[in-house]
């Protein structure tokens, strides 16, 4: 099938064209071998042709290691006999910035035999303002087709369909090879002096942008507005989502108590229930969190705000080798560690993606809610200080907090300064892109593919290892004792891990299938201890813990094991396919394990010298 | 010794002479690709509080730049500052 290659550098709108040429049709495909995300899709007017849109990318001279994956996979793509047209898409309102990009496009095209246009898109701007650019002459000096085109309005497309279909019915012409032997050096300036040349005149576009920018990065007007865009995207996740996460739960146990009674056999009645709802309860349930906080990230991308953003942070979390852009996905780690690791996307440089990764689960996320309410109950007097200002366990709750995020920023800062290595890293040079409206469709769009990429990837790992935990559980006793079962068996066996931290071999199989989700640990010690419905009244398991004979140390110990250790398969899953490295996922589990294992031996071990 | 764009204020215009040697060469050339070219006019749109990385218009583009690179770029200053 003929192939169209759709390229240009971001911010350009060219991800809003594809979507108007392909219907908002396209998948997501990891090309064979690359580390980027590729765009494919049938275009709607020629659905002979085919679509691939690449990633924005600001130049072919790339300086990190993810751009020159970019860059080889695109002169791979050139290569590709089917391909019989390349697109670059440039920012007509700014054509200082996309012209040396565009002039190596049409370079390398005349390097390889392939015809080249360029589509100067935004042109809705510029009519907006009565601003125009001389797009004949231009095209003239370029030589070749360059077309004025808006992906928002969709003016200029049935121009561009007509000029595709003359490509698609044509035999390739070899284009003319003006700039095969010109270095770098002469078009950049040839760039800059046909941006001054034939761009638009003017600069009101400039002004309005820099006067919103006076109101949202002031000191004052822009930290007030921060952080009630965070206060808001932190509702988001926590509040919003929360009926529909609900919904979701209530849904899947209105058809598992229709459907499991049917089930004659006790064993497959069991692992129904448990294993299957159980198991989809436990990751589905995340999804309207994942589909909102992709929809609220969407919408500060696309409106321009979130590059503000990144600017307010970037000078604190350089301090712990992070940039400005990993805010937001560390602040969503504090509700949850998926969305978080998907917004982690965002962040253009792999090293500090890699770092941010890294922080992200050691933000106190609301999985571990449950369990800091269990054992603060349990361990930490209810009494209050300076005449009722302090209360003990509000105290304790807000330090265990602190003490995972602060554990999150120690463990970037101690890996930036191990690991610095400057050659494969991006220098702070943000562009602050215009304001703009957000296009709604395109970001529910988003979030759609989002929530389904969880589903279809991280779903299959998450249920795996729910059914292996099930059958540990379950056998050889048929779910008749849990401390009898393999599980109860396993637990036992590690006792003399967990018993210098005071604990015995029930707090071990909690931890154990606390590794499904944290929350997990709750129900667990209820079932251990005999009491039903535990996470909803904590008030007799806290009782029971506290007759078992468990220290205050050993409960602080496990506050502090938990405030650290990953033990959540979803936000493995999710971190082993959005870094495509399974190997950092478990580097990273058995790391956060021994360091959790260490502070919690080091907490109970001072503990007894206190106490 | 010319000063650099870290140094600019709010509302300081000037023309860019050159990088420090110190300054990697792919950041330069990076900052090449943007428009930063010696001889450009950049004007200093923001200079937040704290260090926060500035502002500066470049053309019809607006781009921030932290002290990690715009200390490494010497510029000359023109207008009223200069």
């Amino acid at each position: 099938m003929p192939r169209i290659l759709l390229i240009g550098s971001p911010n350009s709108g060219k991800s809003l064209l594809f979507n108007r040429l392909t219907g908002l049709s396209q998948k997501v495909a990891n090309f064979p071998g690359i580390t980027v995300d590729v765009g494919v899709g049938r275009l709607q007017a020629l659905p002979d042709m085919e679509l691939v849109d690449f990633p924005g990318t600001y130049s072919l001279q790339a300086i990190s290691a993810e751009e020159r994956v970019a860059v080889a996979e695109f002169e791979r793509a050139l290569a590709d006999p089917e391909v019989v047209q390349v697109l670059c898409v440039i920012d007509a309102t700014r054509l200082e910035k996309s012209l040396y990009f565009t002039l190596q496009v049409i370079r390398e095209c005349e390097r390889v035999g392939k015809p080249v246009s360029v589509l100067a898109n935004m042109i809705d701007v510029l009519d907006a303002h009565k601003l125009t650019f001389e797009v004949e002459s231009l095209a003239a000096a370029l030589h070749t087709a360059v077309l004025p085109v808006s992906a928002r309005s969709g003016k200029g497309v049935p121009a561009l369909i007509d000029h595709l279909r003359t490509v698609e019915g044509q035999s390739q012409a070899a284009p003319r090879q003006h700039l095969v032997e010109t270095p770098d050096e002469i078009l950049r300036g040839n760039a800059h002096q046909l941006a001054h040349r034939y761009g638009p005149r003017g600069d009101v576009l400039v002004r309005s942008q820099t006067r919103l920018d006076s109101f949202f990065l002031h000191s004052v007007t822009g930290g007030v507005a921060f952080f009630a865009i965070m206060y808001l995207l932190f509702q988001s996740i926590f509040t919003w989502s929360a009926p529909v996460m609900d919904g979701v739960e209530y849904l899947l146990r209105l058809i598992a108590d229709a459907l499991v009674p049917l089930i004659g056999n006790d064993t497959l009645r069991d692992f129904t229930s448990d294993a299957v709802f159980g198991g989809l309860g436990a990751f589905l349930v995340f999804v309207p969190q994942i589909f909102v906080l992709t929809f609220i990230i969407g919408l500060l991308e696309d409106s321009g705000y979130m590059a503000r953003a990144a600017l307010i942070c970037h000078k604190p979390l350089r301090l712990f080798g992070l940039t400005g852009k990993s805010f937001i996905p560390m602040l969503s780690g504090v509700a949850c560690a998926i969305p978080a690791i998907y917004a982690a996307r965002a962040i253009d440089s792999p090293r500090k993606r890699l770092l941010t990764y890294m922080a992200i689960p050691l933000m106190p996320c609301s999985a571990r809610l449950p369990v800091y309410t269990l054992l603060i109950a349990a361990f930490i007097p209810a009494g209050t200080a300076l005449g009722g200002l302090v209360g003990w366990q509000g105290l304790a709750m807000f330090g265990i907090y602190f003490f995972g995020m602060s554990c999150g920023l120690l463990v970037t800062g101690v890996v930036s300064r191990l690991s610095k290595d400057h050659f494969t890293d991006l220098p702070f040079v943000l562009e602050l892109p215009p304001y703009r409206m957000p296009g709604l469709l395109p970001l529910l769009r988003n979030a759609m593919n989002r929530s389904r990429h969880f589903v279809t990837k991280a779903g299959k790992i998450i249920f795996a290892v729910t059914v292996v935990v099930w059958i540990l559980g379950y056998f050889p006793n048929y779910g008749a004792d849990l401390e009898v079962s393999w599980l109860g068996m396993l637990g036992h066996a590690m006792e003399p891990l967990f018993a210098p931290l005071g604990l015995d071999w029930r707090y071990g199989v909690a931890i154990l299938t606390s590794f499904l989700a944290r929350e997990v640990f709750v129900g667990t010690l209820g079932t251990i201890f005999g009491i039903e419905g535990a996470e909803e009244n904590m008030v007799p398991l806290v009782s029971q813990i506290q007759a078992s004979g468990i220290s205050m140390g050993s409960g602080l110990a496990l506050l502090v094991f938990f405030a650290i250790a990953l033990q959540c398969v979803s936000t493995l899953a999710i971190l082993s396919k959005e870094s495509e490295s399974n190997a950092l996922a478990l580097k990273m589990f058995a790391g956060y394990f021994l360091f959790a294992y260490a502070a919690a031996l080091a907490v109970y071990q001072l503990a007894l010298v206190f106490t | 010794m010319n000063p650099t764009l870290w140094s600019l204020r709010a509302g300081d215009q000037c023309d860019i002479v050159g990088y420090d040697d110190a300054l990697a060469e792919p950041y330069r050339i990076r900052l090449m690709e943007f428009g930063f070219h010696p001889g450009e006019s950049v004007t200093c749109l923001q200079s937040p509080a704290f260090g926060a990385p500035k502002v500066y218009r470049v053309s019809n583009t607006i781009f921030s730049l932290d002290d990690e690179v715009a200390s490494h770029v010497r510029v000359r200053l023109v207008g009223d500052n200069a």
